[in-house]
């Protein structure tokens, strides 16, 4: 993932907790609200955003509250970036099997990962598969 | 039984249930998110155990969102409520929510309704 988070305007690093996750998300969704995103471009970035940072919480740094999860963002006119960064071992995206298959449907756990694909115009991972960019074009 | 929960402006969630023998009507309103899906998630089950549950019938008709962790906490509901020759079904997903289960291809493992009434004669 050729990306420099440097690039983005706003970074926050927080305790992997989700209650100060979600401050970070509603700062997010209220400057797309401010650059008149349509609702359901809202509703795809809060759906996407909640799954990076499940994820970074619950897999990457296993609930454990004293790692951190860093979270770059930028908002314009034109498109929403958010980069999430979180200190677990990481894994592959290319292993996690798709759950819309008939044998995996009434498995409970395992959506995130196909949800940012299918919300999102892009979703990138570093190889380590600790940090994942998320962006989505206003529509 | 209602359970209000407000967790934060964005995080509230409104839980009403009513039992009716092997048939649980719950109305779960406002929004699930990563505030509250596990505790969502586990209520939905908790509620299917408690009493031999055929079918969970969830009206959804002021669900704002609903993470994946809560998605999988009716799922998990579904599957047993299968145990007893029954499952889920869903009433008026907003459209938001109707489409997250098209995508998720949920469609396929739950009934939908467009009434309450509809879904209790079924």
């Amino acid at each position: 993932m050729p990306f420099d988070p440097q690039s983005l305007p706003h970074r926050v690093t927080i305790p992997s907790d989700l209650a100060a996750a979600r401050q970070i998300e509603e700062q997010i969704l209220r400057d797309s609200e401010h650059f008149g995103y349509a609702p359901e471009c809202t509703f795809a970035i809060r759906l996407s955003l909640e799954e990076a940072i499940v994820n970074a919480h619950k897999h990457g740094n296993r609930c454990d509250p004293n790692k951190t999860i860093t979270v770059s963002y930028g908002v314009t006119p034109e498109r929403i970036v958010v980069w999430v960064r979180d200190e677990g071992e990481g894994f592959d995206p290319n292993l996690i099997p798709d759950p819309t298959i008939p044998d995996r449907l009434d498995l409970p756990d395992g959506r995130g990962l196909m949800l940012m694909r299918s919300y999102l115009d892009q979703v990138l991972f570093n190889e380590r598969g600790n940090e994942v960019l998320l962006i989505k074009e206003k529509s | 039984m209602s359970t209000p929960q407000s967790a934060g402006s964005s995080s509230a969630y409104h839980m009403d249930l009513n039992r009716r023998g092997r048939v649980v009507i719950v109305k779960l309103a406002g929004s699930v998110n990563m505030d509250v899906c596990d505790e969502v998630r586990d209520r939905l089950i908790e509620i299917v155990d408690e009493e031999p549950t055929e079918n969970l019938i969830l009206d959804l008709s002021e669900l704002k969102f609903i993470c994946s962790v809560g998605l999988g906490g009716i799922i998990a509901a579904h599957v047993r409520c299968r145990h007893h020759n029954g499952g889920v079904k869903l009433v008026r997903p907003m459209c938001e929510i109707r489409e997250l289960l098209n995508v998720t291809k949920l469609t396929k493992l739950f009934a939908i309704y467009e009434s309450l009434d509809e879904a209790i004669a079924t």
